[in-house]
């Protein structure tokens, strides 16, 4: 029996996006992504001084302050072909890996756990048992039977007053749920517990930053952070020693308890691994510039075609004259007018809202297309990526997972190989950001005390585009600067890569696609629609988020 | 008693920004007693939902879309927080702020009193400042926040 699936809002994600799936026999057939808020982004930013955009694309959302304010300096920066010393782009390097360290721990905790946590199952846990099954997968010190049992106290409490509403949002008893009562106590002390740690990462960015979120310390040509390693007033040895403290927790937090339950889920859930492919054409950036002009990296980019990792076409610079030329965004099936499909650099942004018709327009997300063809971005595409260019790290990470786990790489292109590949860059990131303190140190330590080259808007006309590998992958913002004015500004962002509606020529978005084949045992509860959908990590918050206090309902599901 | 005043919004969506302009008016007032922190959270989306834990008696000032007139302010105190009388849709941010004490709770570290000071937003077109009628209200509603932490301070101490 044919029947549709409509969840609007899709809880537990930052924004507001709708879903529509058509179920038959137990599965989804199609499925549309519909981004229901407009960003006027673009406008505001038209006229504007192009030294001080960082500070308003920074404002774009709520989660993604740093990430935004990166790619629009860098935007002027390539534009003006400005170079970056070495000791900015390593304090760049920082703020963006512990961000990253940050956000991941969030989504994994508190934006996906509980899709595949089953809180009220971790009352018939025995702590004892849990307590030896978390120190059998890790060293971490506060898995204790002692922290697990009040962990449970407190939440038979919740559960015996009632107020389990507070997770209203959790699909709790759902068949689909697979875990056995011992690993969901230890997942639920962890979700507790990790908003203490990223408090911590909050914490090491906003030393750097000066303030977080909203970070300040930005210019066009480097960064304005006062480092003197002696100077009581500047940010000195004893500032970056407790920011190293702040981030070694944070690893250890990652290392031993954030990746090992991901490992125990991942177990628990290996049919995951066949469900969710999508679109398996794969995007990254090269991130962490090691040199002044953005050339040489960390981590490099690439893109993979029809998941065919043997032919990866790399991508090593941000200059590189293919990903320049091949980014166009078709609103055929989006609420805008104006010609079909355009570069970025030329991109028009004029609403013309149309209500919901699957047949036509139905987003505010315009359809990104590289070379004609959609592209999943995120963690997987650049944990693949790196892995195809033999990136020593992430192919010991991947096959130490695939040994564990039973794995091939073929077994990531899947709603689980997502969210483990996440877990692998949050895992890396941990460690980046620490890499790259030393590295800071160092470098002062040579003399060299070179943080930016002051750089004047001249004259004349400009285009330039800050790529940036963001934690839900490629961030591009695409600037026109005319007579010292900003005359065009366009964001392809990550989440509109991922839940870009159909093309003109009708080819689903990654979030469309990766739904195909998805099993919906109860139509009246998708948990496992939201389980696909949660493992992209969808941020769309770009725009308006005053209060509601009719109190809706969090979500309506609509079963047709 | 440490004091978190909270100003949510968006700074893109003129009246949207409310309560980040709210703090920025704050942060020009000499005469705030010494255990009051002022944060921008932007947005609000879950990377700051750990401040909410950082004080005894938090105030949240938003933008809220309610019935009545532009300008006016509506307060919600710590009960309509915990019967979930604060409308679940804080924000696009589908886990809200709710969700985000709930946990808190769940954790035992729910700040002692908790307020939401919203205001009923003129506008929300693309635009960095507030519209008029919002400019005028933000002084009188900022005084008398401020007047209230005076005084509370004074019977406490």
């Amino acid at each position: 029996m044919l029947r549709t699936i409509t969840l609007d809002p899709v809880t537990r994600i930052e924004g507001h996006l709708r879903i529509d799936a058509e179920v038959d026999g137990g599965q989804v057939t199609k499925a549309w992504s519909s981004a229901q808020m407009w960003r006027g982004i673009e406008v505001i930013l038209k006229g504007r001084d192009p030294q001080d955009a960082w500070t308003f694309a920074q404002r774009f959302c709520g989660v993604c302050t740093t990430v935004h304010a990166i790619s629009s300096i860098r935007a002027v920066e390539h534009a003006l072909k400005v170079e970056v010393p070495v000791n900015a782009q390593l304090v760049r390097n920082i703020m963006i890996a512990q961000h990253s360290v940050q956000d991941h721990l969030v989504h994994f905790y508190h934006l996906t756990a509980l899709d595949w946590v089953d809180i009220v199952s971790a009352l018939k846990a025995d702590p004892s048992k849990a307590a030896q099954l978390a120190q059998s997968i890790s060293a971490w010190p506060g898995n204790s039977a002692t922290e697990f049992k009040a962990v449970q106290d407190r939440l038979r409490s919740f559960v015996d007053g009632g107020r389990l509403g507070i997770f209203a949002s959790g699909y709790w008893g759902h068949p689909a749920m697979k875990l056995p009562p011992e690993v969901n106590l230890m997942a639920v002390a962890h979700y507790l517990k990790a908003f203490d740690y990223q408090r911590k990462a909050a914490q090491a960015v906003a030393i750097l930053g000066g303030k977080n979120p909203h970070i300040q310390n930005l210019v066009v040509g480097g960064v304005a952070t006062a480092i003197n390693l002696d100077n009581l007033a500047t940010l000195n040895l004893e500032r970056l020693a407790f920011m190293r403290t702040l981030m070694e927790e944070a690893r250890d937090f990652v290392q031993q308890v954030y990746y090992p339950d991901l490992l125990s889920i991942a177990a628990a859930y290996k049919d995951w691994f066949a469900i969710g492919a999508g679109v398996t054409n794969y995007l990254a950036v090269p991130e962490f510039p090691e040199d002044t002009r953005n050339t040489r990296f960390g981590l490099t980019g690439g893109v993979i075609t029809n998941g065919d990792s043997q032919h990866l076409r790399p991508i090593k610079s941000h200059q590189d004259d293919y990903l320049l030329g091949n980014i166009q965004e078709s609103v055929a099936r989006a609420w805008y007018s104006g010609a079909d499909s355009l570069h970025p650099w030329k991109g028009v942004t004029e609403p013309s809202y149309t209500d919901f018709q699957a047949d036509a327009k139905y987003s505010w997300c315009k359809a990104p297309r590289l070379a004609g063809q959609p592209a999943q971005v995120g963690p997987l595409a650049q944990i693949l990526i790196n892995y195809a260019a033999g990136d020593a790290r992430v192919r010991r990470l991947v096959d130490e997972a695939n040994a564990k786990l039973g794995l091939t790489l073929r077994d990531y292109h899947s709603t689980m190989g997502r969210l483990l590949a996440r877990g692998m860059r949050a895992y890396l990131m941990a460690d980046l950001s620490l890499e790259f303190l030393d590295q800071l140190i160092a470098n002062l330590g040579r003399g060299d005390t070179a943080y930016a080259n002051p750089t004047q808007i001249p004259d004349g006309e400009f285009q330039g585009v800050g790529f940036h590998e963001a934690p839900r992958g490629c961030l591009s913002h695409w600037m026109v600067i005319r007579n010292r004015k900003i005359d065009n500004y366009q964001a392809v962002v990550p989440t509109t890569w991922n839940a870009s509606p159909r093309d003109e020529k009708g080819v689903p978005g990654p979030y469309e696609a990766s739904l195909v084949g998805n099993p919906v045992v109860e139509p009246e509860k998708p948990l496992e629609v939201l389980r696909t959908i949660h493992s992209f990590d969808p941020c769309i918050a770009c725009a308006v988020h005053t209060i509601d206090p009719e109190g809706k309902p969090i979500t309506r599901i609509k079963v047709g | 008693m440490k004091t978190l005043i909270l100003g949510a919004g968006n700074l893109l969506l003129s009246d949207e920004g409310f309560g980040v302009h709210f703090i920025r008016h704050l942060q020009s007032y000499r005469t705030l007693p010494p255990d009051v922190e002022l944060f921008d959270a932007g947005t609000l989306g879950l990377m700051v939902g750990h401040k909410l834990e950082e004080a005894d008696r938090v105030y949240i000032v938003d933008a809220v879309a309610a019935p009545g007139a532009p300008g006016s302010c509506i307060r919600y105190a710590k009960e309509d927080f915990l019967l979930q009388r604060i409308p679940i849709k804080l924000s696009p941010h589908q886990v809200g702020v709710q969700e985000m004490l709930q946990v808190s709770l769940l954790r035992g570290r729910f700040p002692e009193e908790i307020y939401l000071l919203g205001i009923i937003p003129c506008s929300l077109e693309p635009g960095t400042g507030l519209s008029p009628l919002l400019q005028q209200r933000l002084p009188e509603i900022a005084a008398q926040l401020v007047s209230e932490l005076s005084t509370v301070r004074e019977c406490s101490g």
